[in-house]
């Protein structure tokens, strides 16, 4: 088990800014050190086993006044679009979405970028805003902005989705 | 042998949550329900098959009262995976009924694996607490023990294959839906 590094930590804040009360994730090992760094802080986790159930029960948890996230993984999106679509997006239901990306730099899966380089536009055109966190951000921004999005999606009604960089915890490009 | 249609067992479970939060699957089962009750407690998911006790799951996790919600057997086998984290994480507040007709009578009553599998015996071998009947008064105890359970549970309701002729489409708009669902759980 790898520590969140200071991005991840920084996300985990912005999370704790907004009051975050519960979260829903699809197991990821990029986004692990969010996952156990927020279930440290005792938030309630619920673990989905596909990404669809995963904006269900979020969607759920937030028409009953929960502030709620998702965390999970982008190439995760093909799998949750319906959902989005004629769930999430048209009943209104507001909670952001924190997924790490992958096929980039450091990437060691040969073809997970088949999905993960078309999930911004595949999420554009349902009409789902989209963040970028990049490691060149510094924390100070993946803090601020973790909570600003947060606190949009809950305002919009409308599920948003930050995408943010995380490579894998067994990797390190320095 | 089922006995119920099943707009028969939708008027009991109409009557038995009648001021509870109720998430009802899409199609003809959404349709039915709103031909003779519509409540502010009623979130009928109009095109989101799969989803139903997803959401229902989530709302019972974010709310202190008894939740009920309406799927079909269709419609749990397009979602399957929600039954094990029903299992794990359930709570007691939340009963899930299964209008099961072995068919996907909303799509052209195309025959349903439900028709060849035990889809009541994979939940009871989950370790969830499964009920299953064919008769409005047996539906009626049933949601009473569930009510009144310490876990999570499921009820599978045997009914008659096709649909009510007649029923007009349910064209709400979805963002009301959910506007007056959430306002009708704040103000409870």
């Amino acid at each position: 088990m790898k520590e969140a590094n200071a991005h991840l930590k920084a996300l985990i804040e912005g999370l704790g800014d907004w009051g975050l009360e519960a979260f829903v994730y699809v197991p990821s090992s990029h986004s692990a050190p969010v996952i156990r760094g927020l279930e440290a802080r005792g938030v309630k986790a619920v673990m989905a086993n596909r990404e669809e159930e995963a904006v269900g029960i979020a969607g759920g948890m937030a028409l009953a006044g929960k502030k709620v996230a998702i965390v999970m993984q982008d190439n995760g999106f093909g799998n949750a679009l319906t959902a989005l679509g004629t769930f999430a997006n048209s009943y209104h239901t507001g909670f952001p979405i924190f997924a790490n990306t992958r096929g980039g730099l450091g990437e060691y899966n040969s073809m997970i970028h088949s999905i993960s380089e078309s999930v911004p536009d595949l999420l554009k055109r349902l009409s789902i805003r989209v963040e970028n966190l990049g490691v060149s951000d510094s924390p100070e921004v993946w803090r601020s902005s973790t909570h600003a999005v947060a606190k949009l999606a809950q305002i919009q009604r409308r599920p948003i989705v930050t995408l943010f960089e995380a490579l894998h915890p067994g990797l390190d490009i320095a | 042998m089922a006995k119920m249609t099943r707009i028969e067992a939708l008027k009991v479970i109409d009557a038995e949550f009648a001021s509870d939060p109720l998430v009802i699957t899409c199609g003809a089962t959404a349709r039915e329900f709103a031909s003779f009750s519509r409540r502010p407690t009623h979130l009928p998911l109009l095109d989101s098959m799969g989803l139903t006790t997803p959401v229902g799951l989530g709302i019972a996790l974010g709310y202190t009262g008894n939740v009920g919600v309406v799927d079909g057997d269709g419609s749990l086998l397009m979602g399957f995976s929600i039954l094990p984290t029903l299992a794990a994480y359930g709570p007691k507040n939340l009963t899930v009924i299964v209008l099961d007709n072995g068919q996907h009578a909303s799509a052209d009553l195309f025959e349903s694996q439900a028709m060849h599998v035990n889809i009541a015996g994979a939940a009871k071998g989950l370790g969830i607490e499964t009920y299953e009947c064919e008769t409005g008064d047996d539906l009626k105890s049933n949601i009473a023990r569930s009510k009144n359970s310490n876990s999570v549970t499921v009820i599978f309701v045997k009914i008659l294959q096709g649909n009510t002729p007649g029923i007009p489409f349910f064209l709400a708009d979805p963002a009301q839906l959910g506007a007056n669902f959430a306002d009708a759980l704040k103000s409870k």
